[in-house]
């Protein structure tokens, strides 16, 4: 692996040549209340004084809201058209809890049936991570293995160090852009960079206040499909949503079809949510999942278990923005601790 | 370009067939040939039927593959996309994907008596593999076909015409019909599909059950099967729950850890027991 330097006085002179370049996609603060990842054409809308966005990336390769096709009539026939595919991108700025996310996603818009629409983007954009400065209180992706410095599944992982970014080179497609913009770098030694990185891992690894210890709780969940337990936690929850609208690896959707009278239209697919009545509510009037109870039970089954049995991956990155926004402090962190106790007073 | 699984195909419906007073099995066609040819589905697959402009739903492929070049759907009058579709004519344009799901083990079926259970319009996925195994070409494979099927009363009886004439002659194969209650012109059996399994007594030896209904009667009809002798491997149903893409990614179709789109529709009773109850 190579490391490269990138001084602060030429970062904006980097992003000016990638928005120039490339479709880039950057955190930007919106009316400095919260921050979220858009297209930006020149490195002035892009904000870097950020902890991580309300809205992960994932929105970029798997919209809130997505035409699928357009569809329309010609004499008797029905012509169905495939909106235009992604231009190459960058993401820049993010974090390791993210750039996690994605990996636990690609099984799942792989798999059998490759889904085009995220595909294409997924193999057109460049990851440029940016290591984390400070650690929510929120904040728990040591749990699951990640630091908030690791760079693991990104082209470029940056790192603030102060009045530099240490660079390191993590893939060849991040070599070559590098390559392509070799005037922003300096290749002076690393190795002082390299250590300083060292200190803010520790310094940020002693910083966390969530440390659940995910250890044997899956064979535990293996177990309590039906517990009270579930039933304690639906008590509380509204059913609003919100943890599955801000969640990085949430991926349920519902499609729907738009049309205007002269027999055209189209098919959208919007981001849909578990927690909702209707969500599994057949057409007949059946639903298996007909209570708070179940759906909730749902989630965290999805999160801590249903993920791992399918993909032997973990379905949770710990970046911990449900519990930042749950209007009811319900805390995936809390009950992965809890899980062991409640069991324990069986 | 790799191809786009949620991209439907233009079909057209050929003819349409009233069954009962909500139920129409409609008959399409792929219009492009290249597609009709790449779409070969198993007997137990599922695919989706669109009514662009007004949406998409998964419907099992009552037809068995036997049958070349035509697709058929038995479709109830349920919910919206049905609605719509129960006010088309022959004629009218569709689009359609799939085939998707596993299928029937009709593999494994082989050398073996079958017996199928069906109620109301729970026939229509068994029809798609009673056809491909009463077909000519298939039947020797097979051991004998007993076919119970039971609806709430004659007008609600769907495949009439496969029921009484079609299937009954085949070789050794019995159809068994049942209504719930008495009605004037009914000289045939009255009663509960489980009662009436009760009151035939098939033998489980060398025999399969593949049974589809509404859940009350699954429900006592696994009661039953489980008394005859039949063990938890040898019951085999086919599940419906909502789905939107049913390619396993749309997330609505899972019970636990398995999605109905892509491993099922089709279990065991054995893998069944083996997922929680929530379906």
């Amino acid at each position: 692996m190579q490391n490269k330097i990138l001084k602060k006085d030429r970062i904006a002179g980097f992003l000016d040549h990638l928005a120039a370049s490339h479709n880039l996609i950057a955190p930007v603060s919106e009316d400095k209340a919260f921050t979220v990842f858009k297209k930006v054409l020149s490195a002035a809308e892009v904000d870097l004084n950020f902890t991580n966005t309300l809205i992960p990336p994932k929105n970029y390769f798997f919209p809130a809201a997505e035409k699928l096709f357009a569809f329309s009539t010609n004499g008797g026939d029905i012509i169905i058209e495939e909106p235009q595919r992604s231009e190459v991108s960058v993401i820049f700025g993010i974090r390791p809890c993210d750039i996690k996310s994605l990996s636990l996603l690609d099984p799942v818009f792989y798999g059998a049936f490759p889904d085009t629409y995220y595909s294409s983007k997924r193999e057109n954009t460049l990851l440029i991570g940016l290591s984390c400065r400070e650690v929510l209180p929120t904040c728990f992706c040591k749990a699951f293995g990640t630091h908030p410095t690791d760079g693991v599944g990104a082209d470029l992982m940056l790192t603030d160090l102060g009045n530099y970014y240490l660079v390191e080179i993590l893939t060849a497609k991040g070599s070559s852009l590098l390559e392509r913009n070799t005037g922003f770098f300096s290749d002076e030694t690393t190795d002082s960079a390299v250590l300083e990185k060292e200190l803010l891992k520790d310094k940020l690894s002693a910083d966390f206040i969530r440390k659940p210890d995910l250890s044997g709780v899956k064979q535990i969940l293996d177990k309590v499909f039906e517990h009270p337990y579930w039933g304690e936690l639906a008590a509380k929850c509204i059913g609003c949503g919100i943890c599955t609208f801000v969640c990085p690896t949430c991926h349920c959707f519902n499609m729907i079809d738009t049309s205007r009278p002269d027999a055209s239209g189209s098919r959208y697919r919007c981001h849909d949510s578990c927690m909702f009545p209707g969500f599994t509510k057949m057409a007949g009037g059946h639903n298996p999942r007909p209570t708070k109870v179940e759906r909730v039970r749902n989630r965290f089954m999805h999160k801590l278990k249903y993920h791992l049995d399918r993909y032997n991956l973990e379905g949770c990155t710990g970046c911990g923005r449900c519990i930042a926004k749950c209007p009811v402090n319900i805390d995936i962190s809390q009950i992965i601790t809890n899980i062991r106790e409640v069991v324990k007073d069986d | 370009m790799t191809s786009n699984p949620l991209l439907p195909h233009i079909a057209t419906i050929k003819s349409i067939r009233q069954e009962t007073d909500d139920v129409k099995t409609f008959q399409m066609v792929f219009d492009d040939q290249a597609v009709a040819e790449n779409f070969v589905h198993k007997p137990g697959q599922v695919a989706l039927i669109s009514v662009l402009g007004e949406g998409e739903s998964t419907i099992s492929i009552t037809s068995s593959p036997t049958g070349k070049g035509f697709l058929e759907f038995s479709i109830k009058k349920v919910g919206r996309l049905t609605s719509v579709l129960h006010e088309l004519e022959a004629g009218a344009k569709v689009a359609v994907r799939g085939p998707y799901g596993n299928c029937f083990p009709y593999e494994a079926m082989k050398g073996k008596d079958l017996l199928f259970i069906g109620g109301g319009i729970g026939l229509a996925p068994l029809r798609s593999l009673i056809d491909f195994v009463l077909v000519e070409e298939n039947r020797n494979a097979y051991g004998n076909v007993e076919v119970l099927y039971g609806a709430r009363s004659r007008a609600d009886l769907c495949f009439k015409e496969d029921l009484f004439n079609k299937w009954p002659s085949c070789k050794d194969t019995k159809v068994y019909t049942t209504i719930d209650r008495e009605e004037p012109d009914w000289c045939g059996h009255v009663g509960f599909v489980p009662a009436y399994l009760e009151e035939l007594k098939p033998l489980s030896t060398n025999k399969l059950a593949v049974t589809c209904g509404p859940p009350v009667m699954i429900k006592f009809i696994l009661r039953s099967l489980q008394k005859l002798g039949f063990t938890d491997e040898r019951i085999i149903t086919t599940l419906e729950m909502k789905m939107k893409c049913c390619i396993g990614k749309c997330g609505r179709c899972n019970i636990g850890s398995k999605y109905v789109c892509l491993d099922g529709p089709v279990f065991t009773l054995k893998q069944l027991k083996e997922l929680p109850p929530e379906f």
